[in-house]
C-alpha cells in the first residue's frame, strides 16, 4: 500500500514506434494481469504484469498501417485490435492465436470497445455510424447511427444501460442500448473528442479533447457537471478509476494527470514521457496506471489508496 | 552625470549607425535582442543625454530634469523591444503572403527566397518550413524539401497537414516507406480527412507493393543470370562427337532465354494492389507518374 502517486516501472523501447493505444486486463479464471499495448510498427504486444515487473508473452502480427485501438473484454480472455487498414482482430489471450479478424469496410473501424458482457464489440466509423459487432460470430450485428461526422472514440457504461460516442467535430452522443434510441446529443467541445470514459457507477461521463479540456457531464441529464482545465495542449484520453473516485488524463503535453471525481482537482501529474501520452488506463483494483506515447515507453504507476 | 557621459560615449560609434533595421531583426531572432536594440537605443538616447548634459552643465540649477530623461529611457527601451518585435512578426507574414502569390504564379525560386527572409525573422514558425517544402518538391530540389518539411513537423508535431507534406517530399525522394509512415501519423491525427486515405495513402501504398514487387523481380533476374554464367553443363567435361554436346547447348540456351524474358518485363501493381508482369515495350519505363497536384496550398496566419 503506497501513500503517494509515484512511477513504479518503465518499460522503454517497448515498440518499434509509437505506442498509440494500450489496455489492461484481468482474467476471470487465474487472476493474471495482463496489459496490451499497439503500435505504429503494426504490432500488438501482450505483457504479463506480476511481480511489479512486465514480461513480454506475445507479439501478436497481421495488422497492416499502424494499431489505432485495443481493448481486453471485460472478463480477461480476449483482447481486441483495430488498425489504420479498418480490420478488427480477436485475440485469444492465454494461446496468442488469432481468433477472428473482421474487415469493417474502408475506414469503418477506429475506437474498439468491448461490451461489458464481453460479448459484443462497439466502433465507430467515418459517417458517425458505430457498428457493433458479435464477438462470437465475427459479423456486424447493428449500428446506431449519430447523422454526425467521424466518430474518434467509443465507451459503453459499466451497467451495459449507454453507449457513448465522441466525434471529430466536439459532439458527444448517449444511446441507449436496449432500445437503439439516441438519448442525447452533446455540444460540449468545438474540437475533436479522442477519448470518452463512463465513471463505475455509470453515472457520470468523462470526456477529453483537442481543445484541451476535460468535461464531465452527468449521463441521466445530460447536464455540464464540470469542465477542467490542466493541460497545455490536446488531452489524448481519459479513463477512470474503478473505485470511482480518481479518474486519469493524458496530454500531447508528454503529461499524465491524476484527478479527484468529486473535488475535480488534479492530485498529481507525472511527466515522466519524453513526448505525447497516447494512451492511459487503470488496472481493475484502481491501485495502477499504465501509461503509453511516441516515446514507445510503457510507463506504470502506482496509485495511493 | 560624468559617468553617464562617458557610457553614451562609448556607445556612439561610426559604424553602428549604419546598421540597418533587418540586422537588429536578426540580432533579436538569434537570442542577442537585448545586444542589439539596446546598442541601437543607446546611440538614440545618448544624443539627447549628450545635449542635456550640455544642457544642464551650462545650467546647473535643473537637476530634477535628469531623472524624468532616465525614467524615460527604460520607457522607450521597452517600447522599442515590442515595436521591434511586433515589425518582425509583421514583416515576416507580409513575406510569407509575398511568397505565396509569388507560388501561386509559378515563380517558385522567387517564393523561397521570401520565405527564407521570413524564416529569418521568424525561425519558429513551421507554417513558412511546410510552404518552403511544398514548392521544393516541385522544384524537384527533393532533399532540402524533405528537411524543410522536418523541421515544420518538428516545430508543431500535431499538425496532420504538416506530416501530408513531409510525405509527400519523401515520396518524392524515394523513401517509400518512411512516406507510408508520414501519412499514417497524418492519418491517425486527422482521420477524417478524406484525401489522406484515398490518395497519398492509397498512392503511397501502391508504390510500397510495387517496389517489393521489383525487388523480388531483380532477384529472379539476379538467379537466372548466376545460372546462365556458372551453368551445370559446362562443368563437365563433353564427347564432342556425341549428343551430349548439344542437349547442354539446349539448356543453356533456354536459360539465356529466361533472363532474356526476365529483362524484358516491367511489374506493375494494378489498382487494386496485385502485381503482375508485363512485357516492356521499348522505351517506354516503368510508368513514374506522379498525383502530386502542383498547387502550393497558402497556410493561415
Amino acid at each position: 500500500m503506497t501513500t503517494q502517486y509515484s512511477i513504479l516501472f518503465k518499460q522503454e523501447h517497448a515498440h518499434d514506434d509509437a505506442i498509440w493505444t494500450a489496455a489492461w486486463g484481468r482474467s476471470e479464471r487465474d487472476g493474471l494481469e495482463t496489459i496490451v499495448t499497439g503500435s505504429l510498427d503494426d504490432m500488438v504486444k501482450v505483457w504479463k504484469w506480476s511481480d511489479e515487473k512486465l514480461e513480454l508473452q506475445w507479439t501478436l502480427e497481421g495488422h497492416q498501417l499502424g494499431v489505432v485501438s485495443v481493448d481486453v473484454s471485460p472478463n480477461g480472455a480476449i483482447a481486441a485490435s483495430s488498425s489504420l487498414d479498418a480490420h478488427i482482430r480477436l485475440w485469444d489471450l492465454e494461446s496468442g492465436k488469432q481468433i477472428k479478424s473482421m474487415d469493417a469496410g474502408p475506414v469503418d473501424a477506429w475506437t474498439v470497445a468491448f461490451s461489458p458482457d464481453s460479448k459484443y464489440i462497439a466502433t465507430g466509423s467515418h459517417l458517425g455510424k458505430v457498428n457493433i459487432f458479435g464477438v462470437e460470430s465475427g459479423k456486424k450485428e447493428y449500428s446506431l447511427d449519430t447523422r454526425g461526422k467521424f466518430i474518434l472514440s467509443i465507451a459503453y457504461s459499466p451497467d451495459g444501460k449507454y453507449l457513448a460516442s465522441g466525434a471529430i467535430d466536439g459532439i458527444i452522443n448517449i444511446f441507449d442500448i436496449a432500445t437503439g434510441k439516441l438519448l442525447h446529443t452533446l455540444e460540449g467541445h468545438a474540437m475533436p473528442i479522442r477519448s470518452l470514459t463512463f465513471s463505475p457507477d455509470s453515472q457520470l461521463l468523462v470526456t477529453a479533447s483537442d481543445d484541451g479540456y476535460i468535461k464531465i457531464y452527468d449521463v441521466q441529464h445530460a447536464n455540464l457537471a464540470g469542465t477542467l482545465s490542466g493541460h497545455a495542449s490536446w488531452v489524448l484520453n481519459v479513463a477512470f478509476s474503478p473505485d470511482n473516485t480518481h479518474f486519469v488524463s493524458s496530454s500531447s503535453d508528454k503529461s499524465v494527470k491524476v484527478w479527484d471525481a468529486s473535488s475535480r482537482a488534479c492530485v498529481n501529474t507525472f511527466f515522466d514521457h519524453q513526448d505525447q501520452v497516447w494512451s492511459v488506463k487503470y488496472n481493475s483494483k484502481g491501485s495502477k496506471i499504465v501509461s503509453v506515447g511516441d516515446d514507445r515507453a510503457i510507463h506504470i504507476y502506482d496509485c495511493p489508496q | 552625470m560624468h559617468t553617464y557621459r562617458f557610457q553614451w560615449a562609448m556607445k556612439i560609434h561610426p559604424l553602428r549607425a549604419n546598421r540597418c533595421f533587418i540586422s537588429e531583426c536578426i540580432h533579436i531572432t538569434l537570442g542577442m535582442a537585448s545586444f542589439g536594440w539596446k546598442r541601437k537605443v543607446g546611440e538614440r538616447v545618448s544624443k539627447a543625454a549628450v545635449q542635456q548634459f550640455e544642457a544642464s552643465a551650462e545650467k546647473p540649477g535643473e537637476e530634477g530634469v535628469d531623472k524624468e530623461f532616465e525614467v524615460d529611457w527604460l520607457h522607450a527601451i521597452k517600447r522599442r523591444r515590442e515595436v521591434l518585435l511586433e515589425d518582425c512578426a509583421a514583416k515576416s507574414k507580409r513575406l510569407k503572403e509575398e511568397g505565396a502569390v509569388l507560388a501561386q504564379e509559378g515563380r517558385h525560386w522567387e517564393a523561397i527566397k521570401r520565405w527564407d527572409e521570413a524564416i529569418q525573422l521568424t525561425p519558429d514558425n513551421p507554417l513558412l518550413y511546410e510552404m518552403k517544402s511544398q514548392v521544393l518538391t516541385i522544384l524537384q530540389e527533393v532533399f532540402p524539401a524533405v528537411q524543410a518539411a522536418e523541421t515544420a513537423v518538428k516545430l508543431r508535431p500535431l499538425w496532420w497537414e504538416g506530416w501530408q507534406t513531409l510525405g509527400r517530399a519523401q515520396l518524392s525522394l524515394g523513401e517509400v516507406d518512411l512516406a507510408v509512415r508520414s501519412f499514417q501519423v497524418a492519418v491517425h491525427l486527422w482521420p477524417s480527412e478524406r484525401h489522406l486515405w484515398s490518395e497519398d495513402l492509397a498512392w503511397a501504398r501502391k508504390l510500397q507493393r510495387q517496389r517489393r514487387a521489383a525487388l523480388d523481380q531483380s532477384r529472379q533476374e539476379e538467379e537466372a543470370q548466376r545460372e546462365v554464367t556458372n551453368a551445370p553443363e559446362l562443368q563437365q567435361d563433353y564427347d564432342f562427337e556425341s549428343d551430349e554436346v548439344v542437349a547442354a547447348c539446349a539448356a543453356i540456351a533456354e536459360r539465356q532465354k529466361r533472363f532474356e524474358e526476365l529483362k524484358r518485363k516491367a511489374v506493375i501493381v494494378d489498382t487494386e494492389g496485385h502485381a503482375r508482369e508485363v512485357p516492356l515495350e521499348e522505351g517506354s519505363g516503368i510508368a513514374s507518374s506522379s498525383s502530386q497536384d502542383h498547387l502550393v496550398k497558402a497556410r493561415g496566419p
